[in-house]
């Protein structure tokens, strides 16, 4: 086996090795957390349009995402109603509401959906259990989502407090989450939504839902919708309304571009930390490599020494960021009560991975041009 | 391409040397003419300044010759590419007056680095081992330099020099920085080796108490060839 010199050169200073693995596990960290954050908005942007029982969606034009909606015309989802392939629509109404929490008394915004209490919108059977269903029949009811912040106070069925200033009841719970758009949600009646949001007219909705029948094509039923239907409703698909919230969360908003920055910004910073370490190691061996130089080695070699060093560096780097940002993620989770759903997922500790080995070559191609630059003449 | 070795392992003709440019260029080796034959060790001394260490630069294929004719174990380096150079270079042995060893190799790592330059893996420990034994080192082979005396560090380095059995050893100053003791023995130990295995030798020094170990002594003085004197042995 070869003399295994990059190894042998990082395992010797000790404290240089420690500080090095600690910088870039730093950056990995920093990565993990930056991308966790994305992974999860984008998550949980698409969360809610999973968990409803339906295939195609029908928006107003000017909907951003789902918490910032425009209303347009119930009569466009009866018109969509009559074509081929659809078994069902159903409307949404959503909205921000006042909060109080019962126990501190204190004001906090909410996101409110309402539907029709016959309309079995969501997936998750939880919604439709027969307790659930009949606090939605209920006068000036709600049920609340668990995965609301602690901040809104009790959940328990039965509490009673303000929404909009007017008396509510908690009448049960299910599980949805708000994403980045609400810290906690409300799911009732069209009738107490009206009511809550008084003058608020049941002929605008917020979003149409669409069930198909089981063999057909959502694509082409979309399409023909969005042919037929006038312009003041969009025509998505699950998947397509998926993409678009996504999109509004991570291009169009600065969130994405603060994230991206938050990644490139910790490159830079594991980027000089590794250069650092890798130019002092190079500046304390200058006459070693000077003289494996004259002795007959080439650039090449002390390069690729260098480079060693640096995959070295990311991997020992690496590990203990992966380890970290994994708790760190555990820790999210459990402090937003399961509202963002921040999770490692392979494909990104891959994407990590690779970064970290390319930033840390990077610091490496950078600093091993004083190696390679080296006169062996001047050793002498 | 095979090549007959002649009986001459360094060949100088009319070899000068300048350093800088234009204004600033200084001449530093003025017409030198040098037959080194193989199997001799030969001693350079000279004041300080008078261009020892470019000359040895210069026949180690570590500087490029500006003008004159250099041949070096039967090849003519004048004109060579740098990878070129560096082939010739790995015929030759040079010990440094600094050891510069890897403090975080030990003695027979480091010497076993030379041994990797042939691509020869499997017996690089054996080899490294057997010549640091020549060198009375056999029980400290696996330290590392930090735990070396400077005589047995700047043992290391000529073991790493000679380890491949180079043709031509190249030495400027080795017993610098060694006391009287440790010097005499360095210079000792690289002369059996060299008489045993025929090398040529090229040392500078300014040691007078080593002189002894030469076949002959040639002097530079301002960059000229002022003396050449073979001692009978
Ligand atoms: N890299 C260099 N650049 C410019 N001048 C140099 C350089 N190296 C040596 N010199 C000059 O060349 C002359 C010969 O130097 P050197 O060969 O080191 O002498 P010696 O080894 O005999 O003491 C000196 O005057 C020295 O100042
Ligand atoms: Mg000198």
């Amino acid at each position: 086996m070869k003399t295994p010199l990059a190894l042998l050169n990082l395992t010797h200073e000790k404290t240089r090795l420690l500080v090095a693995i600690a910088g870039v596990a730093f950056a990995v960290l920093l990565v993990f957390m930056n991308l966790g954050f994305l992974g999860a908005l984008a998550k949980s942007a698409s969360q809610i349009y999973s968990q409803f029982d339906a295939d195609v969606f029908l928006l107003s034009p000017q909907t951003l995402e789902i918490s910032t909606n425009k209303a347009f015309p119930r009569e466009r989802l009866y018109q969509a109603a009559g074509f081929a392939g659809v078994e069902r629509t159903m409307p949404i109404y959503a909205g921000y509401g006042q909060w109080r929490n019962p126990e501190t008394r204190k004001n906090r915004s909410i996101f409110v959906f309402g539907i029709n209490p016959d309309d079995p919108v969501f997936l998750d059977p939880e919604f439709r259990s027969p307790q659930n269903l009949d606090a939605l029949r209920r006068p000036d009811t709600t049920l609340i989502d668990r995965l609301s912040r602690p901040e809104f106070g009790s959940q328990q069925a039965g509490t009673i407090t303000e929404l909009e200033r007017r008396r509510v009841t908690v009448g049960g719970q299910y599980v949805l989450g708000g994403g980045f758009a609400a810290d906690g949600t409300l799911l009732m009646s069209d009738q107490n939504f009206r009511r809550f949001f008084d003058p608020f007219p049941l002929n605008l909705i917020s979003v149409g839902l669409i069930k198909l029948q089981p063999e057909s094509d959502p694509d082409r039923v979309a399409a023909a919708l969005a042919a037929a239907l006038p312009k003041d409703v969009i025509v998505l698909t699950k998947p397509q309304i998926v993409d678009r919230e996504r999109t509004y969360w991570i291009s169009t908003t600065s969130i994405g571009f603060i994230f991206g920055l938050g990644v490139t910004i910790s490159c830079i910073v594991g980027v000089i930390i590794v250069y650092q370490i890798l130019y002092t190691d190079i500046a304390d061996h200058m006459k070693q490599y000077a003289t494996l130089k004259a002795m007959g080695y080439r650039s090449g070699f002390l390069v690729q020494t260098v480079i060693q060093e640096a995959i070295i560096l990311a991997v020992l780097g690496y590990i203990p960021g992966f380890i970290i940002s994994l708790g760190l993620y555990e820790l999210t989770r459990s402090a937003t009560a399961g509202g963002l759903p921040i999770g490692m997922e392979w494909e990104r500790a891959l994407f990590v991975l690779l970064l970290t080995l390319s930033m840390c070559i990077l610091s490496a191609v950078i600093s091993v041009r004083k190696v390679v630059l080296a006169d062996p003449a001047e050793v002498f | 391409m095979t090549r007959i070795a002649s009986s001459t392992a360094v060949q100088i003709r009319q070899l000068s040397y300048f350093f800088g440019q234009g204004d600033l260029r200084k001449q530093v080796l003025y017409d030198i003419d040098l037959d080194l034959p193989r199997g001799q060790i030969v001693i350079m001394t000279g004041p300080s300044g008078s261009g020892k260490t470019t000359l040895l630069t210069l026949i180690g294929a570590l500087r490029t010759v500006q003008q004159g004719s250099l041949q070096v174990l039967d090849q003519e380096i004048v004109g060579l590419s740098r990878a070129a150079l560096v082939t010739v270079r790995r015929n030759i042995g040079f010990i440094f007056q600094a050891h510069n060893l890897f403090e975080s190799l030990t003695a027979s790592q480091n010497v076993e680095m030379a041994v990797e330059l042939l691509d020869r893996w499997g017996d690089k420990r054996q080899k490294a081992v057997q010549m640091l034994s020549q060198l009375g080192l056999a029980d400290r082979v696996d330290y590392k330099p930090s735990a070396l005396s400077g005589g047995q560090k700047q043992r290391v380095a000529i073991a790493r020099a000679l380890v491949n059995q180079p043709a031509l050893v190249l030495a400027d100053e080795p017993t610098a920085a060694l006391d009287k003791q440790s010097g005499r023995e360095v210079v000792t130990l690289m002369q059996e080796l060299a008489k045993s295995q025929g090398k040529t030798i090229l040392m500078v020094t300014h040691d007078n108490r080593i002189l002894d170990v030469a076949d002959r002594i040639i002097t530079l003085v301002d960059g000229r060839l002022e003396t050449d004197e073979s001692l009978a042995s």
